[in-house]
């Protein structure tokens, strides 16, 4: 099942060289700082720093970026636990018992567990996706466009109906994100929704695009804020009380692995990952433990549960975007962008070709995960003042760098005109309450989604009876619809019988 | 039917029908620009679908009773911020990276309270003046830039 052949070729590529290793650190320390402070994400964070890895080759690139979602993992639970705001999506149920350990005086504590417990998560998950990215590659080659096109469309319902409250709104914003990314020349030779600009001809920029809608639509929330934390009274960090934070977490094994298998494979659906994993992993481990009742108010098992799974969750996204070429979320978009830019297609092609380099980013995520704890312990006493920095410092500065990265990667204006044009529409997306995720993946995959249809409609002839021959092609497309209206098929159904 | 209409609700219906109109618009230019399958293959169903939808949350939008206000900040604290951004962005090619940032820094800093005159003009002074001495050093082309040197 692993071709010992590509492992060696994986192992050469990270340790023939040392410089592929001096962009982890700064990785891992820009993942905790933006996972620390709370309104800043992780791909908001890989987004800003993605013109940096033009001057990276791929693998470097690629390592940067993992390093900057491992950070971000574990970085999110700094303020969820001193503060009790989730400094991201995915450490929401670390605050449940997280912030009771804080307020009790176990902060430290409960740092040490959530480090350790998330340096844990990274390498079951790694360790899971090296097993099982072989029978994944052998089982995406049999994918062909029609299939690719099916899963494509599921992926961003998925994404659309899971993002938020509202499903019509969810799958409005992937669909149009979906119609953005047709902009400019289509292969029938036509140019569409130009508006005559010789700019738009290639299309809407889709990395300053995506900066726009992630990074600076949510800085215009914060603008109001004049400090994230104002409280600074038990804020005080000790390393020591850390350190034995971080070995308890190893008295939680079944806690540990559990968490981190719901991460592994929640994270690997598109549209879930590490924001559903955590609270599913959290809910598991209350169901099954003697005491219930004792999580929410301080149970050390409730923040090993959560950190777990959202870091496990990671290499479950990776999963899906390196078989399938197709983002979990928003983290992994970003580095499907990261392909884009080095000129490489995941999917089942790059696995079966590239399959060292695949090895070589799961191995390199064990050395991250190992980097996470030295760094961890080094600075998290400096991180948990990053959330008193006043904002009106923090948010002018980081959209100036997207605008400056944003020109990095155009080369001229069209980059932050693009960047200011996609953070009024990821403002009023947010505001509205459309999905700012389903949007950016639609727009990164319209490209993608228009050729599968186009070349299955080639192979095809025009002809539907070619499905029938794509079970496959079938069976993703009744998924899509159980995904779509299977919750209100089971609640009819249930009605019914308990009439 | 009874319809109760609130501000809220106004801003949720005009953004159903400017997303409704902009769908049209690049359905029909898509259309416009060839009728052929190839051309409109994903353009044409997905735009459908939209359609559809959004009709669907028009009319829900249009009958829903009076719900709980969603929280939302307040426009006008926010429009500030974004206008002063847009014309950052728009007059970079004038006012270049460089003295461009320098003005937005601290116009951001003044608008959200910093009243202390040394930090806000040594701060932006110190962040436009280094970011753009970085890019400019690391970036393959020229930056525009008004005092700066536009590549190192």
């Amino acid at each position: 099942m692993i071709n010992i052949d590509d492992v060696y070729a994986g192992l050469s590529l990270l340790f023939s060289d040392f410089t592929p290793w001096l962009i982890v650190i700064p990785g891992i320390l820009i993942g905790l700082i933006f996972g620390a402070i709370p309104g800043l994400q992780i791909s908001m964070a890989m987004a800003i720093f993605l013109p940096l890895t033009l001057y990276m080759d791929f693998m470097q690139a690629m390592l940067f970026l993992t390093a900057i979602f491992t950070g971000g993992g574990y970085g999110g639970s700094i303020p969820a636990i001193l503060m009790n705001i989730p400094g991201t999506s995915s450490s929401i149920a670390t605050t449940f018992d997280g912030y009771p350990m804080s307020k009790m005086g176990r902060h430290n504590i409960a740092l040490g567990i959530g480090l350790g417990a998330s340096c844990i998560g990274v390498i079951i998950g790694y360790s899971l996706l090296f097993l099982l990215i072989s029978p994944i590659s052998e089982m995406v080659l049999k994918l062909g466009p029609a299939e690719m096109a099916a899963v494509i469309l599921w992926g961003i319902t998925l994404i659309a109906s899971l993002s938020g409250e509202n499903i019509n709104k969810g799958i409005i914003s992937g669909f149009i994100g979906l119609l953005i990314g047709t902009v400019g020349y289509s292969e029938a030779g036509v140019t569409r929704g130009t508006m005559g600009s010789i700019y738009l001809l290639d299309g809407i920029p889709a990395i300053p695009a995506m900066m726009g809608m992630f990074a600076a639509s949510e800085l215009f929330k914060l603008v109001n804020t004049k400090y994230l934390v104002k409280d600074e009274s038990l804020r005080k960090v000790s390393v020591k009380e850390i350190i034995a934070g971080f070995k308890l977490a190893f008295s939680y094994p079944w806690v540990l692995v559990r968490g981190s298998l719901i991460g592994v494979f929640v994270g690997s659906i598109p549209g879930v990952g590490s924001s559903v994993a955590n609270l599913l992993s959290y809910i598991q481990t209350k169901r099954k433990d003697k005491k219930p009742e004792s999580f929410g108010k301080g149970n050390p098992a409730g923040v090993v549960a959560s950190e777990a799974a959202n870091s496990t969750s990671e290499a479950g996204s990776m999963a899906t975007l390196l078989a399938l070429g197709i983002p979990g979320g928003g983290a992994t978009a970003v580095m499907l962008a990261a392909f884009a830019m080095h000129n490489i297609t995941g999917g089942p092609q790059f696995i079966r070709e590239q399959t060292d380099i695949v090895y070589a980013i799961v191995f390199a995520n064990f050395g991250q995960a190992f980097l996470l704890i030295l760094l961890g312990l080094m600075f998290i006493p400096i991180l948990a003042n990053v959330v008193k920095v006043p904002m009106n410092y923090l948010v002018p500065s980081v959209l100036s760098l997207s605008v400056f990265g944003a020109f990095g990667l155009t080369g001229d204006l069209t980059g932050p005109i693009t960047v200011m044009v996609f953070a009024l529409v990821g403002w009023i997306f947010k505001r509205f309450d459309y999905s700012v995720p389903a949007a950016v993946i639609g727009l990164l995959l319209g490209g993608m989604a228009e050729e599968s249809l186009i070349h299955s409609y080639q192979i095809s002839g025009g002809l539907w009876s070619y499905l029938l021959e794509r079970p496959v092609t079938i069976i993703i497309l009744v998924l899509l619809c159980l995904s779509l209206f299977g919750g209100k098929l089971v609640a009819m159904l249930s009605r019914k019988v308990a009439k | 039917m009874n319809i109760s209409i609130s501000n809220h609700k106004i801003a949720d219906l005009l953004i159903l029908i400017v997303l409704f109109s902009l769908v049209s618009w690049y359905a029909y230019d898509a259309y416009s620009a060839s009728s052929h399958i190839v051309n409109l293959i994903l353009i044409l169903p997905v735009t459908a679908i939209v359609l559809v939808l959004c009709t669907v949350e028009f009319l829900s939008t249009l009958t829903a009773k009076a719900l709980v206000e969603p929280e939302r900040e307040a426009v006008a604290s926010v429009l500030p911020v974004i206008s002063l951004f847009v014309g950052y962005v728009l007059t970079l090619s004038w006012l270049g990276f460089d003295v461009g940032t320098f003005i937005f820094i601290s116009l951001f800093m003044w608008l959200h309270g910093e009243r202390r005159l040394v930090w806000v003009l040594g701060y932006s002074i110190a962040f436009a003046t280094s970011i753009s001495l970085f890019f400019a050093a690391m970036l393959p082309y020229p930056m525009p830039m008004l005092i700066l040197s536009t590549a190192y």
